[in-house]
């Protein structure tokens, strides 16, 4: 039982981070229908900017300097995010599947200049000594780090679902989903709210970069693209442009893959996407996905 | 070309390949070279394949490396542990990958375009993972099933020979081209066509979307998986990268470069893709890149970064790739003529 608790609590911690790379996945697309395969090279962007400015910036190693980082690599994030969505993406406007291409190919581009630049083996990048206390919990004993990665989830999350409900942009967001060509002929730029969109998913993919690199104690030219896989199977199985079914999905994949790798190494990424070929035969759209007409 | 009856418009599609073969095989003479473009070959093979998907059916699939990995492995494991010849281990290799593309094609089909990319790229994952890590000790992990000598004829054997490999490659390539040729001039590669244009026209008249498309996707898989085991034969091994991702992303480069539903356009982007990468590794060994800056140097270094900028640029600007420009050009300078 004590195992169970610290294996759930540390998948649930794992399914924090494909969250975070996921939501911004799943806004994307649900609202221009771009697959974002470049959403990888934000990740490490992220991560290594953090790596950066804990070793070169402030390497104290204090709390303060770990949560500044957490904030650059968000920002790094996102205006690489942004940066895509206005030299790439806007003059593909139309093009779904060369919009897809186009950010493969950025994807690409970028790992091999992250290879180029910081060679291929991981950086270490060394967390706040507090952040490897243990948390008691029953007889259990949990990392503290894997709860800073579910609070900053929930705090994405929760800051998601606050923007989307009340404020104006949000709801240009919840309507381009439902419906893009009607906003459009309302008179409203939805081209605005692309770029916005981009920025959040990009900020929160640097964050979870930057949270990644505690996670895996390191950043190296492919961590944001092993954490792409899952957070595309996360995003299908919760449900394209729902962020509460990818919040649901990504419990579901980080739990299911934890608990089944302790017991055999590597069964679990195997098991997670036998998962999602269950949940396709059963509802193709995901679990909170609308139906498409 | 129209002169001839359809039945037979394959013969010049063959007097160009026995041209090919006969002009090529003296000239390429350096057993390096030889290897190089026996790798070439049969990446334009694969990227053939996946040209059928992509070009000709409209399913954008991130999964083909898994059926030129099941191939190879199905190949490769017949071989070793079960000390088969190389014929029947073709013959299982096939009717391995054959299952695999029915299982995972029919379950991937249930989505469609951007959900049937990323269903797609999970199932290959998974086979990536089972070879990576060497689950139920299937493939022995990163230090790859080897090719068991004893299984195959002599002459695919040793440095000696490998101008036979580098022919038999190309013979393969060869065998795809006319097999997706014949596939795509037939009445189903008309009905896949079809479907890339407009499926809801095709399901109007009758046919059903879904049984088409799983044919394409499975044809497409065995294809690859016939490439994947002649891989074993020039390659040595069946390793765990055949399954990667990063093979499916460079499988829609070469296409893409090359020029999307033309055949010829992927055979010239797989060649052109795999001499390319290779040039430019050895021009940076020989330190053509050490007047750049480290900054910029060190990106420039990694053949992938040239050839993902020059990917972006094709997409953004030059649709259709190389085919496509050609085509702009003959419009532009060579209707008058006609």
């Amino acid at each position: 039982m004590e195992i169970f608790i610290t294996l759930f609590i540390t998948g649930v911690g794992l399914g924090a981070l494909y969250f975070l790379v996921a939501a911004g996945l799943s806004l994307i697309y649900g609202l221009m229908d771009v697959l974002n395969f470049a959403h990888g090279a934000f990740l490490t962007a992220g991560a290594y900017a953090t790596w950066y400015f804990t070793t070169y910036v402030r390497a104290d190693g204090s709390l303060t300097s770990y949560a500044i980082s957490l904030l650059i690599a968000g920002l790094v994030g996102a205006l690489f995010a942004v940066a895509t969505e206005q030299i790439l993406i806007k003059y593909l406007y139309n093009r779904h599947i060369d919009q897809a291409l186009v950010t493969v190919g950025l994807g690409f581009v970028a790992a091999s200049a992250y290879l180029g630049w910081f060679g291929t083996d991981p950086l270490v990048v060394l967390p706040p000594v507090d952040l490897y206390n243990v948390v008691q919990i029953g007889d259990a004993f949990v990392g503290l780090d894997r709860f800073l990665y579910i609070g900053v989830a929930a705090i994405v999350l929760l800051a998601n679902f606050l923007m989307l409900r009340y404020t104006r942009i949000g709801l240009i967001i919840r309507a381009g989903v439902e419906n893009r060509n009607m906003v459009t002929a309302l008179g409203i730029d939805v081209r605005k709210a692309f770029t916005f969109v981009f920025f959040i998913g990009g900020f929160a993919a640097g964050l979870g970069g930057a949270l990644a690199t505690t996670y895996a104690s390191g950043v190296g030219p492919t961590l944001g693209d092993s954490f792409l896989i899952y957070a595309f199977i996360t995003v299908v199985i919760g449900g394209m442009g729902s962020v509460p079914g990818t919040a649901i999905a990504a419990v579901l994949v980080g739990t299911t893959q934890v608990l089944v790798n302790y017991y055999v190494q590597g069964l679990g990424d195997f098991v997670v996407v036998l998962l999602l070929a269950l949940v396709l035969l059963v509802r193709p759209q995901g679990l909170l996905g609308k139906v498409v007409r | 070309m129209n002169l001839l009856p359809s039945k037979y418009r394959f013969v010049p599609v063959v007097l160009m390949l026995l041209a090919a073969v006969s002009v090529f095989t003296p000239v390429v003479d350096d057993p390096g070279l030889q290897q190089t473009f026996a790798v070439a070959f049969l990446f334009a093979a694969l990227a053939l394949t996946y040209d059928l998907l992509l070009g000709f059916t409209g399913l954008l699939s991130f999964g083909h490396s898994l059926f030129y990995a099941a191939g190879a492995y199905g190949a490769a494991y017949a071989m070793a542990r079960w000390e088969w010849q190389i014929i029947p281990a073709t013959i299982f290799a096939l009717f391995f990958a054959t299952a695999i593309a029915l299982f995972t094609g029919a379950t991937a089909l249930r989505v469609k375009g951007i959900a049937f990319a990323m269903v797609t790229l999970a199932f290959a994952e998974a086979g990536h993972v089972i070879a990576t890590l060497n689950l139920w000790g299937l493939s022995n992990g990163d230090i790859t099933l080897q090719l068991r000598p004893e299984s195959v004829p002599e002459f695919f054997l040793g440095v000696n020979n490998t101008r036979n490999l580098f022919l038999l490659s190309l013979i393969t390539l060869a065998i795809i081209y006319l097999a997706v040729w014949w596939l795509t001039q037939s009445s189903v590669g008309r009905v896949w066509q079809a479907l890339r244009e407009n499926e809801e026209r095709v399901s109007v008249l009758g046919l059903r979307p879904f049984s088409f498309k799983l044919i394409a996707f499975v044809l497409a898989g065995v294809m690859a998986a016939f490439v994947g085991v002649v891989a074993v034969i020039v390659t040595n091994n069946a390793n765990p990268s055949m399954g990667s991702t990063g093979t499916t992303i460079s499988l829609l480069l070469m296409v893409i470069l090359g020029g999307i539903a033309t055949r010829w356009g992927a055979v010239i982007g797989g060649v052109l893709y795999v001499v390319l990468s290779q040039r430019l590794t050895t021009l940076n060994t020989e330190g053509a890149l050490s007047s750049f800056p480290e900054w910029i140097g060190g990106p420039m270094s990694e053949p992938a970064f040239i050839l993902g900028v020059i990917f972006i640029l094709v997409v953004m600007f030059s649709p259709g790739g190389i085919a496509g420009a050609l085509y702009r050009l003959k419009m532009k300078f060579g209707s008058s003529v006609k």
